[in-house]
C-alpha cells in the first residue's frame, strides 16, 4: 500500500474506515467472518446443517473446487488465465473412469498425465509463442472438447464409472464417517501450494512474473520457463480435481466439471487473487472456495432453482470484488 | 485531427497501408478463398448454400461486432454469450404469435433493453475499479440465470416476417441469400464508420490505446468505457435476435452462450483486434466471425466428423495465433 492513500481514506469516509483497514490488513480474517456468518445463516435457515455432516458435505463439495480454483490462482498470479481447467479436469476424469479396471494407480496416472499433457501444451503456446491465454486455454478447451467426444466412440470406450478406490477418494470419508478423504487430499495439496508460492524460487518467481514481467526478465529469469511450469501444475490440479470429482459422483460424462470453470475463477477472486497477476494467496482462494461451497448449501436448502443460484453466485462474486477494489483503491 | 496528419493518412504509401490494414485484408481474402474452396468441394453451391453460410454465421458476427468494439476500447465482455441467450429468450417470449408489427417493436425493444443493460455493466466497471474480466464473469452468471427465469424451457416463437428479415425465408431455410448478407453488411458498416468517423468512436480507440494519455488529452474515458460496452450490449441482443430469428424459437441453456462468449473471443483475435486494446476493426472481426463459422461445413464436406472438425477448428485457431505471435515478436525485435 503507498503511503499516500492511507490518510485520504481515513479522511475521505470516518465511518467505516476502521473496516476499511482491517480488510486492507486482514483480508483473510474478513473473508473467514464472511464465511462464518455464511455458515451461521445457512443454520439458521436449516438448524441440522450445523452438525458434522452437514459441515461435511460442504467440505466434501468445495475440495474438487478449491483444487481448480488452486490451478486459476497460480496462474492468475503470474498474470495469466486458465479457461481450460474445466475441460483437463473433464478429460482427465475420463482417461482414469476408463482405465479403472486396470488398477487405481494407472487410472490416476494415467489421468494426472492428461493434466500435464494439456498443461504443457498451454504452456508452451503461452510461454514460447506469446499467444494470448484467454485464446490459448479456450482453443485448448474446444480441443479437449472434440477429441475427447471423438475418442469416447472408439478407443476410450468401455468404463465411465471409477473403481471403488477413487470413488471412496472423492466420495468418501474417515473417522466414523465424520472427515472426507477429498478434503485431506485438498489439505496436502494446500500445504504444498502455500508453501511452495511462499518459499520456494518458483513460487516467488511465479509473483514476480505478475508483478512485473520486464523486471523479472531483466534480472535474467526466463520467463517462458516459468510460463511453461505454471501451466503444467495448474494442468496437474485440474486433472487431480477432475479425478476427485469423479470419485465423488461415480461415474464420468464430458459436461462433468466443465460447470466448475467460472467458479474456479470466482473463487480466486474473492480470494483477493489480482486477475492481472502478482497479487494474491492461496489461503484465500481455499476460503473463496469455502464461501462458495456453503453458498451452493444455503441456496440448496432455501429451495432456490438453478436460475436464482446463478444469479446470486454472480451478485455475490461481483459485490466482493467491489469491496476489495475500494478498500485496497486499486483495480 | 489536424489537416497536416489527416492528408498524410490519406496519402500514405503502400507499405504503410499494408502495415495497418494488412491483417484485415489478409482475413478477408483468407474468407473468400474459404468459401471458393467449399464450393469446390461440394458437388452443387448455390444461393442455398451462400444463404446457410451467410445467415448461420449471424449471431457470431454480431457477437464479434459488439465484442470488438468493447476490447477496441479497452475491456473485454465474457458476457456476451449470456445476453445472447438473455436477450433471445426474452425476444422469443414476447414475440410468440404475434403480427411482424408486434414483432418489430419487441426487437427494438430487447436490443434497448441489452444496450442499457450493458451500459449499466460498463458503468459498475468504471466506478469500482473492479477489473472488466472479473465484472463481466460474474455478470455472465447473473445475465444467464435471469434467462433461465424468462424461459425455462425451450420454446417461445417469433412471426416469419421477422426470420425473413434475418434469414430470407419465413421458414428459416431458402436459397434467398441477400437479406442474410445485407443483414450483415449494414450492422458491419454502421460500426465501422462509428468506430473510424466519429468523435465518439475514435475516443474509444483513444481510450482503449492508453488510458492516462487520453484522459488527459481530455477525452472523457469513463464515458467511452459506458458507451463501448453499451453499444457492445446492443450487438449482442441482435446476435440473440437473429438466433431466434434463424431457428424459430427461444433457447436458454448456458453452456450455449459459454461456447458463443469463447467463439467471439477467438473470433476478434482472429480478426486481428488486440486484446490489450486500441488495434483492431470491426471489419476485420467480421470476417474472422464468417471464417470461424464456415470451417464446420468445409470440414464436413472433406468428410471429417464434427468432432474432429472441433479438434481441427481449434488446431487452426492455436497455430493462426501462434504464427502472430512469432510474427509480432520478430517485429518487435526488428524495431
Amino acid at each position: 500500500m503507498t503511503g499516500i492513500n492511507v490518510p485520504v481514506l481515513d479522511v475521505d469516509v470516518p465511518p467505516d474506515s476502521r473496516w476499511r483497514t482491517a480488510l486492507r490488513d486482514h483480508p483473510l480474517l474478513v473473508l473467514g467472518v464472511v464465511l462464518v456468518a455464511l455458515v451461521v445463516a445457512t443454520g439458521i435457515i436449516e438448524p441440522r446443517y450445523l452438525g458434522l455432516s452437514g459441515l461435511r458435505n460442504t467440505v466434501l463439495l468445495a475440495a474438487p473446487l478449491g483444487i481448480l480454483a488452486g490451478a486459476q490462482t497460480i496462474l492468475m498470479l503470474t498474470g495469466g488465465i486458465d479457461l481450460s481447467v474445466g475441460m483437463v479436469a473433464t478429460a482427465a476424469a475420463y482417461v482414469a473412469a476408463n482405465q479403472s479396471p486396470r488398477g487405481a494407480g494407472i487410472a490416476i496416472a494415467l489421468g494426472l498425465a492428461v493434466g500435464l499433457v494439456a498443461g504443457a501444451i498451454n504452456g508452451v503456446g503461452v510461454g514460447v509463442f506469446r499467444v494470448n491465454p484467454l485464446i490459448m486455454t479456450l482453443a485448448m478447451s474446444a480441443i479437449l472438447l472434440g477429441l475427447f467426444t471423438a475418442l469416447s466412440f472408439t478407443v476410450l470406450q468401455g468404463s465411465t464409472t471409477v473403481g471403488e478406490f477413487i470413488e471412496t477418494l472423492g466420495g468418501g470419508s474417515f473417522l466414523g464417517n465424520r472427515i472426507p478423504y477429498n478434503a485431506l487430499v485438498w489439505a496436502v495439496v494446500s500445504i504444498m501450494i502455500i508453501y511452495g508460492l511462499r518459499r520456494t524460487g518458483l513460487g516467488r518467481l511465479l509473483y514476480a512474473v505478475g508483478d512485473n514481467p520486464i523486471a523479472v526478465r531483466l534480472a535474467g529469469v526466463r520467463i517462458w520457463q516459468v510460463q511453461i511450469a505454471a501451466y503444467i501444475l495448474a494442468g496437474l490440479l485440474a486433472a487431480l480435481a477432475g479425478i476427485l470429482l469423479a470419485g465423488r459422483t461415480g461415474a464420468v460424462d464430458l459436461q462433468l466439471a466443465v460447470s466448475f470453470l467460472l467458479p474456479s475463477v470466482a473463487a480466486a477472486v474473492i480470494g483477493g487473487t489480482s486477475i492481472f497477476g502478482g497479487v494474491g494467496s492461496y489461503s484465500g482462494t481455499i476460503l473463496g472456495a469455502l464461501i462458495l461451497g456453503v453458498l451452493a448449501t444455503m441456496l440448496t436448502f432455501l429451495n432456490a432453482g438453478q436460475a436464482i443460484q446463478q444469479i446470486v453466485y454472480g451478485l455475490i462474486v461481483l459485490a466482493l470484488a467491489w469491496l476489495y477494489a475500494r478498500v485496497t483503491g486499486t483495480g | 485531427m489536424t489537416a497536416e496528419t489527416a492528408g498524410r493518412i490519406r496519402g500514405m504509401d503502400w507499405s504503410t497501408w499494408m502495415r495497418r490494414r494488412g491483417w484485415t485484408v489478409g482475413v478477408w481474402v483468407l474468407l473468400v478463398l474459404m468459401v471458393v474452396w467449399y464450393a469446390a468441394l461440394i458437388p452443387k453451391f448455390g444461393g442455398f448454400q451462400i444463404a446457410s453460410i451467410s445467415k448461420n454465421s449471424l449471431p457470431l458476427v454480431y457477437l464479434a461486432i459488439g465484442q470488438a468494439i468493447v476490447v477496441i476500447a479497452g475491456g473485454i465482455d465474457l458476457s456476451v454469450g449470456a445476453m445472447l441467450i438473455l436477450t433471445n429468450s426474452i425476444a422469443a417470449q414476447l414475440m410468440l404469435d404475434q403480427p411482424l408489427g408486434v414483432t418489430l417493436a419487441v426487437a427494438v425493444l430487447v436490443i434497448l433493453i441489452g444496450a442499457v443493460i450493458n451500459g449499466v455493466v460498463g458503468w459498475v466497471i468504471t466506478v469500482s475499479r473492479v477489473p472488466d474480466i472479473v465484472v463481466t464473469l460474474a455478470t455472465s452468471f447473473i445475465l444467464s440465470g435471469a434467462a433461465l427465469l424468462v424461459l425455462p424451457s425451450p420454446g417461445g416463437g417469433t412471426s416469419e416476417g421477422f426470420r425473413a428479415i434475418f434469414t430470407g425465408s419465413g421458414s428459416g431455410s431458402g436459397s434467398t441469400f441477400w437479406p442474410s448478407l445485407v443483414a450483415i453488411a449494414i450492422p458491419m458498416a454502421l460500426a465501422a464508420w462509428w468506430m473510424k468517423g466519429t468523435r465518439t468512436g475514435l475516443s474509444l480507440y483513444a481510450t482503449g490505446s492508453s488510458l492516462g494519455a487520453a484522459y488527459l488529452s481530455g477525452v472523457r474515458t469513463g464515458r467511452a468505457k459506458v458507451v463501448s460496452y453499451a453499444v457492445g450490449g446492443g450487438f449482442s441482443a441482435l446476435a440473440g435476435l437473429s438466433a431466434l430469428a434463424i431457428t424459430g424459437s427461444g433457447e436458454s441453456r448456458a453452456a450455449t452462450g459459454s461456447i458463443f462468449t469463447l467463439r467471439s473471443v477467438a473470433a476478434i483475435v482472429l480478426g486481428g483486434v488486440a486484446l490489450t486494446g486500441g488495434i483492431g476493426s470491426v471489419v476485420g472481426a467480421v470476417a474472422a466471425g464468417i471464417i470461424l463459422f464456415t470451417l464446420s461445413p468445409i470440414l464436413s464436406a472433406m468428410g471429417i466428423d464434427p468432432n474432429t472438425g472441433q479438434v481441427v477448428q481449434g488446431v487452426l485457431i492455436v497455430v493462426v495465433m501462434m504464427v502472430a505471435g512469432v510474427v509480432e515478436l520478430r517485429r518487435q525485435r526488428a524495431a
